[in-house]
């Protein structure tokens, strides 16, 4: 049997380009829906939606990752489509949550936004309510959407009555805003009587009828169209936690909740249970549900267990959204002399990310994103029949009271399984680069571009993990690099045609393992940036989970550069020997420098010394000399990169069309001016009893001039601020080859040994 | 007298074997002769005393911190008597001392200035301290005897008395010994006076009183040990006609000014009142609409109802918070400290406004876990990062015990030593810390582990305690943290509530009932020691009610007495008999002036109409006014930080400053308006006063304000003036004259 080996590291590696010193931008452009407004709407409604962007040309659709929210363009008076509105609807059934927003668009498909579906009523703010005087006046049980600006606080006012309870929540972070939001209910002079600042929920019960004020800010009080926020406002039940607005999920979220596990918890944590002599009995394997309340809360769960058994406990609270850190204490109850001693057994702390992170979080000697969690997943292994004692709390509980800071207990014997997450490569491109974008998958024709695949491995999960990626876009591939028996990190190389045709799909990554004899299949979730961040050292950047994972390629900019294997084909070559690919690349844009350095990367071949590309070649032969790189027979994927500065232009086919658009309104301003001077020269000759019909022409003429020669204006200040963004700019990014398969045989002697020995005795 | 020890057994000790050689020896010494009878001396007993006596020990001699002078070190005040054994006599090969020869000893030479020495002659030749010491090194330096007695206190006599004005009193010091024995160490012990403006204290034991009446309290140190004289200095004067108590805080003040002779003012106006509580609670100045609506409240209980409707504002919030993230040092540092900053702040603030019970408050910031925007008190432990700075942070400000001394030494007037020091460490020795995105932030988590800090001098751990309390058992799985804010809210806990309420007391009074506010100890007592205890007891019977301790230092009559001394109380600076008046903070200021001239300052990035006691952090005080007024930078636990003296700088900024003429200027300000205005200038002077100083003008003020507004104007030409430019200049000047009277300056 030939073993397989598909590996390929991108991350860790980190490209210095020669020239770093000199200023570049980092990554070529990709689109980015940065605002949406409103940024959500009730089931069953249909809304005026306006949207913002960045790289943002010719937005033809905006789309949603559920199929029950649709959009068409608004149309204009003019009849056609008025730039960046549409107007949204959301069908009765539609889910309630949170969906991604995302627009289609020169580049292909942009980043996403959340947009929030729910049963209340919204509306969008936009007048100025910076004052208590001019406090904006919002219903009970509504939602308003509005943008927060800078030093300022909005100010609402509602009605309220004593003996009712109501719930003010303003969603921001959990919404992808940059809004830190601190919400203040006042008395209707505007004086402060509940404050919360930590994203949660106002509980505000009202000791009289009356005008209320709702003040919102944000907590360093910064301001913009991207510090938007949702403030909710509802009347709620006397008793139980109020309701909260849904959140996207974080990074960490992708490994929860275990596959097969019901909803809700089989069983209920029960209080008192924080003494050890009241701890709650339980029996094993158990599935309990519980919450760090009050401040400083212990829970005790005692169990027998015998010799040599294995449990596998895992805690959820931090992936629930809670900002927790679980911690679990296993301790062994034991007897002497009558007296109850007890004995640890595990500590069970956080579960690291598979890939050690960035150190201090903001420049990248490790990924941006972390699949890893605050919560606990580790085993308790039994040396000796007995009472054992499981502590569940929280870390950071010590003095918070937040009866909301729920988790979820599952002890369970040995299920071996995996989950798995996926994201854009981001590598440090160079020395302190502290970049960090959301990147969408949008593709150029000829372009590569790979995601980087993590695995959180369950309860001694070791094996293989193949990955897959389906349901593309026509004359787009992709090419999963498995994580490898033992390792948690792969990778999936996605391709598109030079000659890929525009298109649209939404594609899937699976991920498939054999398990306990079963092949077992999981979908892998896709992460992202919130917002692109220039310098994380000025600004955190806010990585999530995203609901679906569109696929584009845009034949609008073809990739500045493609390298490829000279045929598309699997390559052979027998162990200890050589083998040539030629190495071939169209360049289409110019590079800085004499060459770029590129690398093998995938097992098997990343022994392979540097070469140097030479710029502007159209191939280069790498030998891969298999007796150095010691490379066993088996099956290889492996593929080449290394990072490169091109001359990048943007959109370089907007300065003809906007050249065209100039030329074209230049000559309808010649025309216009020319009837209007016809026209006003008429007047004058007309005669009388037609006169006042002259000079009413003559006066439609003039204006009509006057539009023309404003579009003149416009179509010039655009052409200038096109021909401005087209202008070559260094940009620094990754290129990567096509994946190129490799199949090492073994020698001559090897092979019939090895038929000799698989050939039935006779 | 050469050994003051009226029972000492003559005991054998191991320098005796020397002893013999040298007792022959030493009969060559031309200038010394003793006995044999003579009885063995103490190092500790008899030698270290004279070192204290003479400062070699002191800070700033050969006790300074680790290095000594010219090295030599001896242990700060003699705390360490073995140590200092070992340096007097074996350091460098023992060439301090020459028992052959014990006047010739480096030692005694140096001291008497005899050979060169850089603090000059600290011992006459002859005295008896020097023949104590040369017998000393003639006797072979003994230390002492593991039998020898201990010194367990010492006792002075008068311990408590009352004195004239202008009155002496000699102090007696007894010494006395785990015998049983006692001594007499007057002459060795040491003295110092607490408010030396009313008492001196000298060399030997004489006090003298001044002419200011009240209560002084003289330390007395002996060998490690300390004792206070109490003294009460009456005025003598008749003080009847009291006003009628309000509370228990008048009861003991009245008290106390009874005892002593000194008659109270009378109680304030309702104006000084209504200005005077507004600025000291919400700090800031009553609206003209408050002041008008006090001055027509005809109800008995008005001023306890604008007590209560001023703690309950916002503003009240926002002016205490600007003291407390003040005290926990919210300090900018960089740039990227705005969100921990602002965040704790308002943490501060919100917690306030809620009115969350002290030793919850105070709890939620030691034990605080997890990351700044979660929880902003976990900002604290951004900028205080170390268990010692922590704990030393923790014992000023909340138990007000200052403890940085122990780090290195035993505490010189307290009780504390390095184990008590590294006892309360040992709390802050579970804090787990892991990196953030943010630079230089970390997330904060108790660590599980057992508690406990390694004593830096006998190099072995020690477990958590409190001040003064037992050593804890702290579970490995229990934040030792929380033990600690547990054992602070304890109703015994000496430090906690009384340092508070001090806090608190001084922040109304200017003076607290100890001062400096911060620094409770028994060498440091209270003016009037049954007042703090009540008032302590109250806080902690109210559950630690924040408002609560305001609300009954704010409603009592003695808050409210008249600034204006009487016949007899001028001299009062520590019995509260009159109001004593303070300059107003600068945050304060800034908004007072903000508020009479109808402009308003722009502070970065907050919201216009900020008001400067809402400032977050100290980043603000590149204001050239807040940094004038001595805004601190919060740097320190200590209020001192805040510079509340007067400075020529000051009156400048206030007079000439193009900050203040800008604001007199300010389009719309108030000058502005008024001079606009058709009302009569009678009105707008009124509505100026009202704003100023919460009452309306005297008839002499109306007069010189409304003739200096009609007087004509002329350019620096000689030529008229536009009216409409004259009268807004007019009002300019009244503005600018009446922000410059002490009356707006103060709150009084």
């Amino acid at each position: 049997m030939i073993r397989k080996f598909s590996y390929l590291i991108l991350a860790s590696a980190i490209l210095l380009v020669a020239n770093s010193a000199r200023a570049q931008l980092v990554g070529f452009p990709d689109p980015h829906l940065l605002t949406t407004m409103p940024m959500g709407a009730q089931q069953g409604a249909t809304v005026e939606v306006a949207i913002t962007g960045q790289h943002l040309e010719d937005v033809t659709q905006l789309i949603f990752s559920d199929p029950k929210i649709t959009a068409k363009p608004v149309i204009g008076e003019n009849g056609k489509p008025v730039e960046n509105k549409f107007v949204v609807s959301v069908s009765k059934d539609a889910p309630i949550g949170i969906h991604d927003a995302r627009v289609i668009s020169r580049l292909g498909v942009s980043s996403p936004r959340a947009f929030t579906v729910g049963t209340m009523k919204e509306i969008a703010c936009t007048e100025p309510r910076d004052s208590k005087e001019k406090a904006a006046a919002i219903s009970v049980n509504s939602i308003t959407n509005a943008v927060m600006p800078k030093r300022a606080i909005d100010h609402y006012s509602f009605p309220a009555q004593k003996g009712k309870r109501y719930a003010i929540e303003c969603a921001a972070v959990g919404i992808d805003s940059k809004l830190t939001p601190v919400v203040i209910v006042a008395d209707a002079e505007g004086r402060d009587l509940l404050v919360n600042r930590t994203g949660g929920v106002i509980d505000f019960q009202p000791d009289a009828d009356g005008t209320y004020m709702i003040k919102v800010n944000d907590l360093t009080y910064q301001g913009s169209d991207r510090h938007f926020y949702r403030l909710a406002l509802q009347e709620v039940s006397a008793d139980g936690l109020p309701p909260r607005h849904p959140s996207t999920a974080k990074v960490s979220a992708a490994s929860w909740p275990p596959p097969g596990l019901s909803e809700k918890a089989k069983s209920q944590e029960v209080e008192p249970n924080d003494e050890a002599d009241r701890a709650q009995k339980i029996t094993l394997p158990c599935d309990i549900a519980g919450s760090f309340y009050p401040a400083a809360d212990v829970d005790t769960f005692e169990f027998t267990a015998k010799k040599d058994e294995v449990w596998w406990v895992e805690v959820a609270s931090e992936r629930m959204g809670h900002a927790t850190d679980p911690f679990v204490l296993v301790q062994g109850v034991m007897e002497k002399d009558g007296k109850k001693t007890l004995v640890d057994v595990a500590e069970l702390y956080d579960i690291a990310s598979p890939l050690k992170v960035s150190s201090n979080g903001y420049s990248y000697d490790g990924p941006p994103y972390d699949i890893g969690s605050p919560d606990v997943l580790g085993k308790v292994e039994i040396k000796e029949d007995g009472v054992y004692r499981l502590q569940v709390r929280d870390l950071f509980g010590g003095t918070r009271n937040e009866p909301s800071n729920e988790y979820r207990l599952v002890v369970r014997k040995e299920q071996p399984d995996f989950a798995i997450a996926a994201w854009a490569v981001h590598m440090t491109l160079r020395n302190g680069d502290r970049a960090a974008f959301s990147k969408p998958l949008a593709l150029r024709t000829g372009d590569a571009t790979v995601l980087e695949v993590l695995a959180i491995r369950r309860d001694g999960f070791a094996g293989d993990i193949d990955l897959k990626m389906e349901d593309l876009p026509k004359g787009v591939q992709a090419t999963g690099l498995k994580i490898p028996a033992g390792k948690s990190v792969g990778h999936i190389v996605i391709t598109a045609d030079a000659n890929a045709k525009p298109d649209f799909a939404l594609a899937s990554i699976t991920g498939s393992a054999k398990i306990d004899g079963k092949m077992v299949t999981r979908p892998c979730r896709l992460a992202t940036m919130e917002w692109p961040v220039k310098d994380a050292k000025q600004e955190i950047p806010a990585p999530r989970l995203v609901n679906s994972m569109p696929v584009s390629v845009s034949d609008s900019e073809a990739a500045p550069l493609s390298f490829f294997a000279a045929e598309e084909k699997v390559w052979e070559v027998t162990e200890g020997e050589k083998l040539t690919i030629p190495l071939k690349a169209v360049w289409r844009e110019d590079f800085t420098g004499t060459s770029i350095k590129m690398k093998a990367h995938g097992v098997g071949f990343d022994r392979l010394a540097p070469f140097e590309f030479p710029l502007k070649a159209e191939s280069y032969d790498v030998e891969l000399d298999l007796a150095t790189l010691k490379t066993k027979p088996g099956e290889y994927d492996l593929a080449f990169y290394g990072g490169g500065v091109a001359k990048y232009r943007y959109n370089p086919k907007g300065v003809a069309r906007a050249t065209a658009a100039k030329t074209k309104a230049e000559s309808e301003a010649a025309a216009a001016a020319e009837s209007a001077k016809k026209l006003t020269a008429e007047v004058t000759k007309a005669a009388p009893e037609k006169k006042a019909e002259a000079e009413a022409a003559a006066k439609a003429a003039t204006e009509k001039q006057k539009l023309a020669d404003a579009a003149k204006a416009e179509a010039e200040k655009h052409l200038a601020a096109v021909t401005k963004e087209a202008a070559p700019k260094d940009r620094v990014d990754i290129l990567v080859s096509k994946p190129i398969r490799i199949v090492v045989k073994p020698k001559a002697e090897e092979a019939e040994k090895a038929v000799a020995q698989a050939a039935p005795k006779k | 007298m050469l050994s003051f020890l009226t029972s000492a057994k003559a005991s054998m000790h191991p320098s005796r074997f020397l002893l013999g050689t040298v007792s022959t020896l030493s009969l060559l010494a031309p200038n010394f002769v003793f006995s044999e009878e003579d009885e063995e001396l103490n190092f500790v007993h008899d030698v270290v005393p004279i070192l204290t006596k003479a400062h070699c020990n002191s800070g700033a001699c050969h006790a300074k911190a680790d290095v000594g002078q010219r090295g030599f070190r001896l242990s700060l005040l003699g705390f360490e008597p073995q140590e200092d054994y070992e340096h007097i006599v074996k350091e460098a090969k023992g060439r301090r001392v020459f028992p052959n020869a014990p006047e010739q000893s480096l030692f005694l030479l140096k001291a008497t200035n005899t050979v060169p020495h850089g603090g000059g002659n600290k011992l006459a030749r002859g005295s008896e301290e020097y023949k104590t010491l040369v017998k000393w090194i003639g006797q072979g330096m003994p230390y002492a005897d593991e039998s020898d007695p201990e010194l367990t206190a010492i006792e002075l006599e008068p311990s408590r008395m009352t004195m004239a004005k202008k009155a002496k009193q000699q102090l007696k010091v007894t010494a006395k010994y785990s015998d049983g024995s006692e001594r007499d160490v007057t002459e060795l012990a040491l003295y110092e006076a607490n408010d030396k403006a009313m008492a001196t204290a000298g060399e030997k034991g004489l006090v003298e009183t001044s002419d200011l009446p009240g209560n002084v309290a003289v330390m007395v140190r002996y060998s490690g040990k300390v004792s206070v004289f109490s003294v009460s200095i009456p005025l003598g004067a008749p003080v009847e006609n009291l006003p009628a108590t309000s509370n228990f805080v008048d009861e003991l003040v009245f008290q106390n000014l009874k005892e002593i002779g000194v008659p109270p003012s009378p109680v304030s106006d309702d104006a000084t009142f209504l200005r005077r509580v507004t600025l000291d609670i919400a700090g800031r100045l009553p609206t003209i609409e408050e002041a008008a609506a006090f001055a027509a409240d005809t109800n008995a209980d008005k001023r306890d109802r604008v007590i209560d409707a001023l703690l309950d504002s916002p503003d009240y919030a926002d002016y205490f918070a600007n003291k407390w993230a003040t005290l926990l040092k919210n300090r900018r540092e960089s740039k990227a400290d705005i969100t921990a900053n602002f965040a704790f702040h308002s943490w501060v603030r919100d917690s306030l406004l809620a009115n969350k019970p002290y030793d919850q408050f105070v709890r939620e910031i030691l034990a605080a876990t997890g990351t700044i925007v979660e929880n902003p008190p976990v900002a604290w432990y951004k900028r205080v990062k170390l268990p010692e700075q922590q704990l030393e942070d923790v014992a000023q400000l909340f138990l007000g015990v200052r403890m940085q001394c122990a780090q290195c030494h035993h505490h010189p007037f307290e009780r504390w030593s390095q184990g008590d020091y590294y006892s309360l460490a040992a709390f802050f020795s579970q804090v787990g810390r892991k990196p953030t995105a943010i630079a230089g932030e970390d997330l904060i988590f108790h660590k599980r582990g057992t508690a406990q800090y390694v004593n830096k001098k006998t190099e072995q751990p020690v477990k958590p305690a409190g001040l003064g309390g037992p050593s804890l058992e702290v579970a490995p799985d229990d934040d030792p943290r929380l033990q600690l804010a547990d054992w602070m809210a304890e109703e015994s806990n000496p430090f906690f509530a009384k340092v508070l309420v001090n806090r608190y007391w001084k922040h109304f009074f200017k003076k607290g009932l100890v001062e400096p506010e911060d620094d409770l100890r028994d060498t440091n007592p209270p003016t009037n020691p049954e007042l703090l205890d009540a008032l302590a007891k109250h806080f902690i019977e109210s559950d630690f009610d924040l408002k609560e301790a305001i609300r009954v230092i704010v409603s009592s009559k003695t808050y409210q007495l008249s600034a204006q001394p009487n016949e007899h109380n001028a001299v009062d600076h520590q019995n509260f008999s009159h109001f004593y008046p303070k300059r107003l903070q600068a945050e304060v200021l800034l908004d007072a002036v903000d508020c009479l001239t109808g402009a308003t300052t722009s502070f970065a990035d907050l919201p216009m109409g900020t008001r400067a006691v809402a400032l977050p952090d100290n980043s603000y005080n590149s204001s050239a006014f807040l940094k004038v007024f001595g805004r601190p930078d919060a740097a320190s636990v200590c209020e001192c930080e805040r510079v509340q003296s007067s400075s020529l700088a000051q009156s400048l900024h206030l007079m000439n400053s193009s900050e203040v003429k800008g604001k007199l200027a300010t389009a719309g300000g108030r000058a502005d308006r008024l001079a606009k205005s058709e009302e009569e200038d009678a009105k707008k002077i009124h509505e100026i006063y009202l704003a100023a100083f919460s009452r309306p003008p005297t008839g002499e003020e109306l007069s010189i304000a409304e003739s200096h507004i009609n007087i004509p104007r002329t350019d620096s030409a000689g030529k008229p003036i536009a009216p409409a430019t004259a009268k807004k200049m007019a009002y300019e000047d009244l503005l600018w004259a009446i922000m410059n009277t002490k009356e707006f300056l103060y709150n009084h």
